[in-house]
């Protein structure tokens, strides 16, 4: 009897032990002492910045391993810094706060006529060309649309009002060809969505579209594209470029240039693994009036890069 | 101690015994089950509450990853203040960068830089508990990352005490709940132990009456249906039909078809597919009663039985106890060994012993040595030859010679063995005794008949004499010689009498019916007897009824008893004396004589002997001892009876009577006779 009241004791007692479980082992710590503190001020550094066409976190997903690269590379301090508009890219590079700016060639003309930022490389896409052009759309059973000038009086939709392949580029084209916004039934935006503008034409709610060329490849999955024509072609402009500050000394922007200059897609795992995250596949050197077409452009479609 | 409490737990009820037991059990289980599920809740909730600081700081974290890119300080500390001020239980939030500079945080008048001594690194288990002066907190560190880089780090002050406010509230709803359920099964036990008990208890008070002796109990419950109802049978001669107590399965010659006339043990293999026993078997508690319900009816019925056959056994007893005590026949029974066994009460009063003297005692503690060797060798030769023996044996005894038969049995076992012997023994000693009357009677009567051969012969020559000596007497005058005749004539009248009554006795004449005027009779033989009677100076008082009616007889019989009476009463007064005879009416119509006289009475000792034959207290040669023992078979005869009693009650003898002197206590003979009067046989 004892033994085995001894054993029902042992058992409650493991019960309770196992109710119990391990407890954490506090770390003293006093909130109440307090000391007023300052941030470290930065390092002095080069500043990147890639035109805010996506969220910061892409920004810096697409580049910081490029940044990294051309620190590295230069052996100059080089920091990406993510400013958060257009205007405040421009802003920023105005107030020298971005020494490289990445930016589409508007933004570059305007850069370049306000603050005197100087090309100094541009990127090739993956298409292989460092130029891009527009493209003039239409339902290929629509027989009415043969040729730019049959586009008037005709439903224009288009990416969006700052798209550079997908309207701005056909709006020069309709201008080369004497077709001023005036000259359309309606002119609508796709909200900047390319594949909005395709699909618009393809359901033939809109007579014509404006795309930035190699866009209908991405929507041959969802539709018939053989039902598209391509009405037009814009001519070839400029693609995104790299320009420098003219406060950032010309050698440190020549190790720059070099630098990427370098990266060589095909060869070097490495830099194909850079390349890859910034979405390009290699830089051609650049200068300052391969963007007379943009000037020209911004000239005849009333737009200000001033 | 443990041996009081097991003792106490003994004592206890049955019922308070399970419901003891299975409230511990249920709080032993409740309590387990509450505390470990309590413990795993806890953790539980521990765990998600650090899972939930953890996705907040992490949330956290990868909505400050733009800001922290842009440094946008506003928006830090937006988003910082923002989360901080969305939970009451976040304590503090902070965001350093990569070198550890503080960007933003959540503190007002300076920065507690403790926090930054302590869970640096964010690869050690997170979050770290810190103890502080606002309570157990626990602190995350989680790191901005972009792809793989680290941008920074947020940390998080989150307060345990809700936590731990919340698994209190846990466990008091777990107790509680445990507490309920305990509580609810300590009812549902209590419930069940009195189900279980009830029964028991039934069964318990059943055995205790059945203890008392009250066998009629029910333990087993009624049932809702029986199975001449489930069955439908209508078999009203089927042992089982109207039994509600017994379950048919018991009980053998059941006549379903089912049952196959077997018996219980036999037949329940059947009986498990029955609808019947499907329908009423019940569990074991419910199978035990019936079961014992059974065994009391069972058990009832054998008592039942045995009490009837003991009734039965006692008055069987009784009346053979009763036989052999009244029997005045000695009935002994030895064994083997000659030992008695029984002795009837006869036996044991005429040794003067009681029964246990006798029984379980052999011939040699009862009687003489003498006797006992004679009894054994004869008893002996009797149980070894087997062979009856039946004698009888005299011996003198102060009241007289006693004479008894006495007859001894072997006594045989089933198996054809002697086991004893028995011995009758009758006292034949009035057997004997008119075995000796008888062949003195059939002396007299030889001698009656001789007597009366030689009376008629002699009466003749007697009534010569007697004429001749009276002619003698009238022709003397001398004195001398007449007193001499006198004497003759007085003698030969003597030797007439004993001649009249020699031939009265030795007569046997036919009987004859007629009416007879009992009156007259009796004046007839009153004339006969008064003038003899008055010479001894006897007077007879004859007080007649006129009334009585006349009765169908033998005249001449009747007188005879008369004349016998009135001699009788003549010879008990000898001389000087009153005779007083009665005649009237009896009870029942019918007439009475009485005959008193007022001589020397009779004896009570001979009264009942008087009218026994032979039977004479008068001289030798003055009786014959026939008289009376006449009287009584002529009355007899006529349906009538006899009887004397001494002294004469008033009404025969009635005091104003003149009596002479001396008188004795008297005596009357009262004869009874039917008027309708019985035929004469």
């Amino acid at each position: 009897m004892p033994q085995r009241l001894c054993s029902l004791c042992l058992l409650l007692a493991a019960l309770f032990l196992a109710a119990c479980g391990e407890e954490e082992r506090p770390v003293k710590v006093s909130l109440d002492k307090r000391q007023e503190i300052t941030a470290r001020p930065q390092l002095p550094a080069i500043t990147y910045a890639y035109l805010p066409q996506y969220s910061h976190t892409e920004s810096f997903q697409r580049h910081q391993q490029l940044v990294e690269y051309l620190a590295d590379e230069t052996g100059l301090p080089i920091r990406q810094v993510f400013p958060d508009t257009f205007a405040h890219h421009i802003g920023m590079f105005g107030q020298g706060k971005i020494d490289i700016s990445f930016s589409n060639p508007f933004v570059y003309v305007s850069l370049a006529n306000r603050y005197g930022a100087k090309a100094m490389a541009r990127i090739v896409e993956e298409d292989g060309r460092a130029e891009f052009r527009g493209q003039i759309i239409a339902r290929r059973d629509n027989e009415a649309i043969q040729s730019v000038e049959d586009c008037r009086g005709k439903s224009w939709v288009a990416v969006d009002p700052s798209s550079a392949g997908g309207y701005l580029f056909p709006l020069g084209h309709f201008v080369d060809h004497g077709l001023t916004l005036r000259d359309f039934k309606e002119v609508v935006f796709a909200g900047g969505r390319q594949e909005n503008v395709i699909l618009g034409v393809y359901a033939g709610l809109h007579d014509l579209g404006s795309i930035r060329e190699g866009s209908l490849k991405v929507v041959a999955d969802k539709i018939d594209i053989a039902q598209i024509k391509v009405v037009a072609n814009s001519r070839w402009y400029p693609g995104w470029v790299y320009a420098y500050s003219p406060r950032l000394p010309q050698e440190k922007a020549d190790k720059i240039r070099d630098a990427l200059l370098k990266l060589d897609y095909a060869h070097d795992p490495r830099h194909r693994a850079i390349l890859d995250a910034a979405k390009f596949i290699g830089f051609v050197p650049s200068e300052d009036r391969d963007f007379d077409p943009i000037r020209e452009l911004s000239h005849k479609v009333g737009l200000d890069l001033e | 101690m443990s041996n009081h409490l097991l003792q106490a737990f003994h004592g206890l009820r049955f019922r308070t015994k399970i419901t003891l037991g299975m409230t511990l059990m249920l709080i032993f289980c409740g309590l387990s089950i509450g505390l470990i599920l309590s413990a795993m809740s806890s953790k539980a909730l521990l765990e998600e509450g650090k899972k939930r600081g953890m996705a907040l700081s992490s949330g956290l974290a990868f909505r400050l990853t733009e800001p922290l890119l842009a440094m946008d300080f506003l928006q830090m500390k937006n988003l910082i203040d923002n989360v901080h001020s969305q939970y009451g239980d976040i304590i503090y939030i902070f965001l350093t960068d990569t070198r550890g500079n503080i960007l933003s945080h959540t503190f007002s008048g300076g920065f507690p830089t403790d926090l930054l001594g302590i869970n640096e690194d964010s690869r050690t288990t997170q979050p770290l508990l810190l103890t502080t002066e606002r309570g157990l907190v626990y602190d995350f560190n989680v790191r901005v990352v972009l792809g793989e880089k680290s941008l920074g780090t947020v940390r998080m002050g989150l307060s345990r005490s809700d936590m731990d406010a919340q698994i209190g509230q846990q466990r008091l709803i777990s107790l509680l709940t445990t507490l309920g359920v305990v509580s609810l099964g300590i009812i549902l036990a209590l419930w069940f132990a009195r189900t279980v008990t009830r029964r028991l208890n039934r069964l318990r008070a059943s055995a205790e009456e059945i203890v008392k002796g009250n066998l009629d109990v029910q333990a087993g419950t009624s049932l809702e249906k029986n199975c001449w109802e489930i069955m439908e049978c209508g078999k009203h001669d089927c042992p089982a039909y109207g039994d509600a107590r017994r379950r048919c399965w018991y009980l053998a010659g059941t006549l379903c078809p089912n049952c196959q006339g077997k018996e219980y043990p036999l037949k329940i293999e059947s009986c498990r597919s029955c609808p019947v026993f499907r329908y009423n078997f019940g569990d074991e508690l419910q199978d035990l009663a019936e079961a014992f319900d059974v065994m009391a009816v069972t058990v009832k019925n054998h008592i039942e039985e045995l009490t009837e056959r003991e009734k039965t056994i006692a008055r069987q007893q009784g009346l053979l106890k009763t036989i052999m005590n009244v029997t005045p026949d000695f009935i002994t029974l030895q064994d083997k060994e000659l030992t008695y066994r029984f002795a009837s009460k006869a036996f044991c009063d005429h040794f003067r012993l009681k029964e246990e003297e006798v029984v379980g005692k052999t011939d040699f503690d009862i009687f003489s040595e003498r006797q006992a060797d004679l009894n054994y060798h004869e008893d002996k030769q009797i149980l070894i030859t087997g062979q009856p023996l039946a004698k009888e044996i005299t011996f003198k005894r102060p009241e007289g010679q006693k004479w008894f038969h006495i007859v001894k049995v072997p006594v045989y076992d089933q198996d054809g063995s002697i086991m004893g012997l028995l011995l009758t023994a009758r006292d034949i000693s009035v057997l004997k005794k008119f075995q000796e009357q008888l062949i003195q009677s059939q002396k007299m009567e030889d001698l009656g008949r001789l007597a009366g051969g030689v009376a008629h012969e002699i009466n003749t020559p007697l009534g010569i004499i007697l004429g001749y000596t009276q002619l003698l007497m009238d022709d003397i005058t001398d004195e001398e010689l007449l007193d001499n005749l006198k004497v003759v004539e007085k003698q030969t009248k003597v030797c007439r009498k004993i001649v009249a009554d020699l031939l009265g006795f030795s007569r046997h004449s036919h009987s004859v019916r007629e009416a007879v005027d009992i009156n007259a009779s009796l004046r007839e033989v009153i004339q006969l007897v008064e003038h003899a009677f008055f010479l001894n100076r006897i007077k007879i008082v004859f007080r007649p009824d006129e009334t009585i009616p006349a009765l169908t007889g033998d005249r001449e019989r009747l007188k005879q008893v008369w004349l016998n009476l009135l001699n009788n009463a003549a010879d008990a007064i000898g001389q000087d004396g009153l005779i007083s005879v009665q005649t009237g009416h009896g009870g029942h119509g019918q007439i009475v004589v009485s005959v008193a006289d007022t001589g020397m009475g009779v004896d009570r000792d001979h009264l009942n002997k008087i009218f026994d034959p032979f039977f004479t207290t008068k001289q030798v040669g003055k009786g014959t001892g026939l008289g009376l023992s006449v009287s009584f078979g002529i009355i007899k005869e006529h349906g009538g009876t006899i009887s004397a009693l001494s002294p004469p009650p008033e009404e025969y003898l009635p005091s104003g009577l003149p009596r002479s002197e001396p008188a004795g206590p008297g005596t009357v003979f009262v004869a009874e006779l039917p008027v309708s009067g019985r035929a004469v046989q």
